[in-house]
């Protein structure tokens, strides 16, 4: 037989051992009814100061409808990267995990790409979820599909990176705490609370721009979905990067974090 | 048997003054032995004696404070498809409970880049070929431990190394279990074990290797450490304190084993007869106590201090 190199097969147990437990399925499951809700919040428009549930038809409004998964890339994502490798610890699956690979680095490397790979995954299913939902609601209150479908190209790449980098960020976090709810909380947490209220001091205070925090970085990927969208909340405030100096950033803060705790935790014996 | 038919070359486990220190606290203490291939090696000692330490060591699981461990002269880490020259089992919780048995076979199998086609194999080897589409959070601890060896073995392995493999299997267990390892054995495998259950390692292993508080005591075949050993007399008595007294005075060890009964150890019936008798002591039995694995382990294991050297049974 022929022998079928480390990586290919890491990454592919990677994603076996995802797809053989509830824990990644339940976060898609979550995203994809935050997605729902964010479809629904699109049609809620105001016009002459009366909210209406009516399809979207300015760019903006449909770009944020296109974008609808963006409070799930937010909030799912790096859950689902938090559970790729804090599962490991939870269960002791790391001892069976190094036994047949024990080079450490190796197996960290697959799991970043395994992350990265199920947050696309996720992201696909956020975006499965707009087409089964959105299409039919634009349609049925007299919007154009066709002007929809316009924003697939300025909104799907740029959110579909958002997932996989949101992703890989979490899988950073997991390998800083190892503890499994730890890490949920310490994703959730900077995301939603910490970030915007760093973000809004130095804002009021010094007129700095911390734009490179993740998710600011992750508002300058998904563009003007982003700032205007369903998880717009924290992002209104002062200018973003670029779309590119977001992504950067955004791997930037994944690959940094999971370095920090290789160093500092997946090194450690495991006992 | 389903494991692959003909010899299979096995590799020589080397433990080399290692040394862990946790802290303050020295779990393994200049720690060296050696494994060979084709016998069952009992690596025995009583709790905290540092024997799942030093297999994690060995495993690559945990990093010595010095010294080292080699499998077949490589470090395990160093080890090319480690999966398929060595199988382990250390503790029966590795597992995700709710993931299926069989699919937890795959993902090793996938993950060690192994022939999934032996998982069936495997399975039925250890008996779970019924149970492999169960949840394992539903599996009872001994059908957890079979599933252990199964993942064990898939590689179909020339080295194992089980840390209580017998930890939760019943009496038909247990003996399929010895089967199984006598089985491996023959076939030239590197068999290394850490039981607490004495006797069963007295019907399974070849050689032990016995450690207390980090340090060797003993290593050599099982059958020339008990014949070499010292022997003890069992002796009940009325007068146990004046029999006590006058076997220390004689430069033995009694040690009291209920409110009339004394076992003296290092001593042959030989000496300790005429010893009672010029001392006019009532006896109501005097045994000489056969030395077997049990006896063996705990003259070595008990009464000791840290800074006792271990004693040189057989040649190292």
């Amino acid at each position: 037989m022929t022998a079928i190199p480390a990586m290919p097969r890491l990454v592919r147990a990677e994603l076996f051992k995802f797809r053989t437990t509830p824990g990644p399925w339940v976060c898609v499951a979550v995203a994809v009814l935050l997605t729902g809700l964010g479809i629904t919040t699109s049609f809620l428009l105001a016009r002459n100061g009366v909210v209406h549930f009516t399809a979207p038809t300015t760019t903006t409004q449909l770009r944020r409808l296109m974008g609808a998964g963006y409070t799930a890339a937010i909030v799912m994502a790096p859950v689902l990267g938090v559970l790729c490798i804090t599962t490991e610890y939870r269960h002791r699956i790391l001892t069976a995990t190094l036994l047949l690979h024990p080079r450490r680095p190796d197996v960290l490397v697959a799991k970043v790409l395994g992350s990265a790979i199920w947050g696309l995954f996720m992201g696909i299913a956020s975006f499965v979820m707009v087409a089964a939902m959105g299409i039919p609601l634009l349609s049925a209150e007299g919007g154009s599909v066709s002007d929809f479908l316009h924003q697939v190209g300025p909104v799907v790449p740029g959110m579909l990176a958002a997932f996989i980098l949101l992703a890989v960020y979490g899988m950073g976090i997991g390998t800083l705490v190892r503890n499994q709810i730890a890490g949920v909380i310490l994703a959730l947490g900077l995301s939603l609370v910490l970030e915007p209220i760093v973000v809004a001091i130095f804002s009021s205070l010094e007129h700095i721009d911390v734009n490179f925090l993740p998710t600011r970085a992750t508002q300058a990927i998904a563009g003007s979905v982003a700032a205007r969208g369903v998880g717009g909340a924290s992002g209104t405030v002062g200018a973003l990067l670029s779309w590119w100096l977001g992504a950067v950033a955004l791997v930037l803060w994944g690959l940094g974090t999971t370095v920090i705790g290789y160093f500092t935790n997946f090194r450690r014996d495991v006992t | 048997m389903t494991v692959a038919d003909g010899a299979v070359r096995g590799a020589t486990i080397e433990v080399k003054g290692l040394t862990k220190r946790f802290g303050s606290v020295t779990a393994v203490d200049d720690l060296s032995f050696t494994v060979k291939p084709g016998r069952i090696t009992g690596f025995l000692g009583p709790n905290g004696a540092g024997k799942t330490t030093t297999l994690r060591i060995l495993l690559d699981l945990a990093t010595p404070t010095s010294g080292s461990c080699s499998i077949g002269g490589l470090r395990y880490r160093d080890i090319p498809d480690p999966a398929r020259r060595v199988g382990a089992v250390l503790e029966a919780t590795n597992f995700h409970p709710s993931r299926r048995a069989r699919a937890h076979l795959q993902m090793m199998a996938i993950e060690a880049g192994l022939d999934s086609s032996r998982i069936d194999a495997v399975l039925a080897l250890v008996g779970l070929t019924a149970d492999a589409r169960r949840k394992v959070g539903g599996y009872s601890l001994g059908m957890r431990q079979r599933l252990q060896l199964a993942g064990a073995l898939l590689g179909d392995p020339s080295v194992l190394v089980l840390d209580e493999p017998s930890n939760g299997l019943d009496p038909q267990g247990i003996a399929w279990l010895r089967d199984l390892l006598r089985h491996l054995a023959s076939e030239g495998r590197t068999i290394l074990v850490s039981s607490h259950l004495l006797a069963e390692m007295a019907q399974t292993v070849d050689d032990v290797v016995i450690v207390s508080r980090g340090q060797l005591r003993a290593q050599g075949p099982l059958s020339i450490l008990t014949s070499q050993s010292q022997s003890s007399m069992r002796v009940r008595t009325p007068e146990l304190d004046r029999l006590s007294a006058v076997a220390r005075g004689a430069g033995y060890v009694p040690r009291p084993l209920g409110d009339d009964t004394v076992l003296v150890d290092g001593v042959t019936p030989e000496a300790l007869g005429p010893l009672i008798a010029s001392n006019g002591i009532v006896v109501y039995e005097l045994v000489q106590v056969s030395q077997n694995l049990e006896s063996l382990f705990l003259e070595l294991t008990t009464s000791m201090t840290p800074h006792e050297q271990p004693p040189e049974m057989v040649p190292r």
